[in-house]
């Protein structure tokens, strides 16, 4: 008998923590053959689980040309994930996935890359900043706006710094007005003004805009004043899930399960989806 | 050739396959005024007639409210996983009505399409549903409404239908029917029912409820009134009890938890409802359908739209628990009579 619910066990082989309240973990396959043999698309996601406390959702936020080992990143909110945060080097999670459609990086080659990010989003978008990074020659003029409340609410900071020391990528960070702190180099603002100020082209480009629902709506009409097509511009939904496989019943957006057809989506996709997200 | 089989032998070949370790359940009263489908330790309490469905459906036999899927065993940083035995007796549902047999192929799509669910599949197989094609109906049962019937013969392997006399009629659908009764399959069920209604089984005399609605027009109000203050008026009496799913023969929600202690456990499914404000809770603390208009909205959207347009199939088979069991007089039928009001359908 088949099993779709029966997890990997993954041995946890290094945590970060981010902030005061979010970590980022790094696992490897227990089974070196199923190690071998897993493959994934940026944008996917995976259902982890710490035994005794249960599963949860989320991206997997490392790059899926990173052959052993993956990563995923949260914040402590609830029961699944205080677990998670007690756990350390050696500890075992379960893992199912990779679940999901993933960014369509294959039909971005050749276009320019806007990443637009607020608070604990960077994770799903950091993915593909490295795919994207990793395979330069086939993206163009690639640029990131990341936005958090506070300067303390950043996460993947050093990697931002070393995102912007790359050739033909610019790194634009910014906090909400009171978030700064007296060294803070970034800008002040909000993600979508932010990003207006830029002065970014957008003509040729995709543009991957993940963050909070204000943000995200605040975001949309920057990015049709600069010329993007709806068809380019992409989310990831974050719809509760317990299955991720189709089965039950709770992640559907309209029509759409998210664990199935989404997570990612256009907002030309959207636009035709009821508000059920 | 039909076969035919009294009341009485009927009751007394549930007392063999019994008696013959077989799992047996059907109607039974648990209590006065209460019917409900339950495993039977005697073909004494299985009941036959004067009474119009039970209050849960025949699902619970083969989606249970609580499945283990798997163990777990936790020794310090070390984990095992084990799976649990698989062994499933063979069940005999007998008495069951045809709006809840005809819920099994409906669920079928669910669990096999993309990834097989084998823990519904392997309680499918070992079932055996022997149906009692209905002679009553009351104010909620609705069959007829959505492409059903009183002696529908789908996802049955037997379906009686009483001949008035003490007996009834036999029709032998399946091969597991067949290995109950020792006689040959008289007819496959009817699988798919067409729009105008004409593959319908001919209703017993006791006659048909009549048809209330058409479910296509349903599911265009779902679609294009999603936004509509229709569902947060109609549903301002809604408590969120989840009574509705509980007991609908096709409702499928399940959450999955971890049940144990520090040593071990097992990681299981349970039913869950979307009636439940928890439902769709983001961890942010964003609920899509924060309150509960949205989440009636979606019970009958899933039904009658979102269902249809991934399988093909309406997710609904007329059988009225969801308004008898109603602590606030909603259900389907009482929504969708609204919606027929509101859109003069």
């Amino acid at each position: 008998m088949q099993n779709p619910y029966k997890p990997d066990l993954m041995e946890i082989i290094g945590v970060r923590q981010h902030t005061a309240d979010v970590k980022s973990v790094r696992l490897r396959f227990k089974d070196a053959e199923r190690a071998k043999e897993f493959d994934f698309r940026v944008g996917q996601f995976g259902i982890f689980s710490a035994f005794g406390w249960g599963e949860s959702t989320f991206n997997i936020c490392s790059s899926s040309t990173w052959r052993d080992h993956i990563e995923f990143c949260f914040r402590k909110v609830g029961r699944v994930t205080d677990a998670l945060w007690e756990a350390g080097e050696g500890d075992t999670l379960g893992f199912r996935g990779p679940y999901g459609n993933g960014y369509p990086m294959d039909e971005w080659r050749g276009k320019d890359l806007i990443f637009l990010g607020g608070g604990i989003a960077m994770p799903p978008i950091r993915c593909a900043i490295w795919y994207a990074l990793e395979n330069r020659a086939d993206y163009g003029e690639i640029t990131i706006v990341y936005g958090a409340r506070t300067v303390g609410d950043l996460v993947y900071r050093d990697e931002l710094e070393q995102w912007a020391g790359h050739p033909r990528v610019r790194v634009v960070q910014c906090v909400d007005p009171g978030g700064e702190t007296p060294d803070w180099k970034g800008e002040i603002g909000f993600v979508p003004t932010v990003f207006e100020r830029a002065q970014v082209a957008a003509g040729n480009a995709v543009a991957l805009v993940i963050g909070p629902p204000i943000m995200i709506k605040n975001t949309i009409p920057v990015l049709e004043r600069l010329g993007a097509k709806m068809s380019d511009v992409y989310t990831s939904l974050e719809n509760r899930m317990k299955c991720g496989i189709g089965k039950c019943g709770r992640c559907n957006a309209g029509p759409a399960y998210v664990c199935k057809e989404g997570p990612v989506f256009t907002f030309e996709n959207l636009r035709s989806m009821p508000m059920d997200y | 050739m039909s076969e035919r089989i009294s009341k009485n032998d009927l009751r007394q070949r549930a007392g063999e396959w019994i008696a013959a370790g077989k799992a047996v359940a059907g109607p039974v009263q648990v209590k006065p005024g209460t019917v409900l489908y339950a495993p039977l330790a005697a073909a004494d309490a299985l009941l036959l007639d004067g009474w119009i469905r039970p209050s849960n459906s025949i699902k619970e036999f083969i989606f249970p409210r609580h499945e283990a899927l798997y163990g777990y065993r936790i020794d310090g940083a070390g984990i095992t996983l084990d799976d649990l035995p698989a062994e499933i007796p063979e069940q005999i549902i007998v008495g069951a009505h045809p709006c809840d047999a005809s819920a099994l192929p409906i669920l079928d799509k669910l669990f096999n399409w993309d990834s097989r669910d084998d823990f519904f599949n392997r309680r499918r197989e070992a079932t055996t549903v022997i149906t009692i094609a209905c002679t009553a109906h009351d104010e909620q049962c609705f069959c007829t409404s959505v492409g059903l019937s009183p002696a529908a013969e789908r996802g049955s392997d037997a379906l009686l239908v009483d001949s008035g006399d003490g007996n009834y009629e036999v029709r032998i659908l399946s091969e597991k029917g067949a290995a109950l009764f020792g006689a040959a399959v008289s007819g496959a069920a009817v699988d798919s029912i067409a729009p105008d209604g004409s593959a319908l089984s001919p209703a017993p005399a006791a006659g048909a409820p009549e048809r209330r609605f058409d479910p296509a027009a349903v599911a265009e109000f779902a679609k294009e009134h999603f936004e509509d203050p229709f569902w947060r008026e109609h549903a301002l009496a809604c408590v969120g009890c989840g009574a509705c799913a509980y007991t609908c023969p096709v409702c499928h929600c399940f959450d999955i938890v971890d049940e144990g202690n520090p040593r071990g456990g097992v990681r299981a499914r349970n039913w869950d409802a979307c009636q439940f404000a928890l439902f769709t809770l983001h961890s942010s603390g964003h609920n899509p359908r924060p309150a509960q208009g949205a989440r009636q909205r979606q019970r009958i959207y899933h039904k009658f739209f979102m269902y249809p347009e991934k399988f093909g199939e309406t997710l609904c088979t007329g059988c009225g628990n969801c308004a008898r069991n109603c602590p606030v007089g909603l259900g389907v039928l009482p929504l969708v009579s609204e919606i027929c009001h509101a859109e003069s359908v």
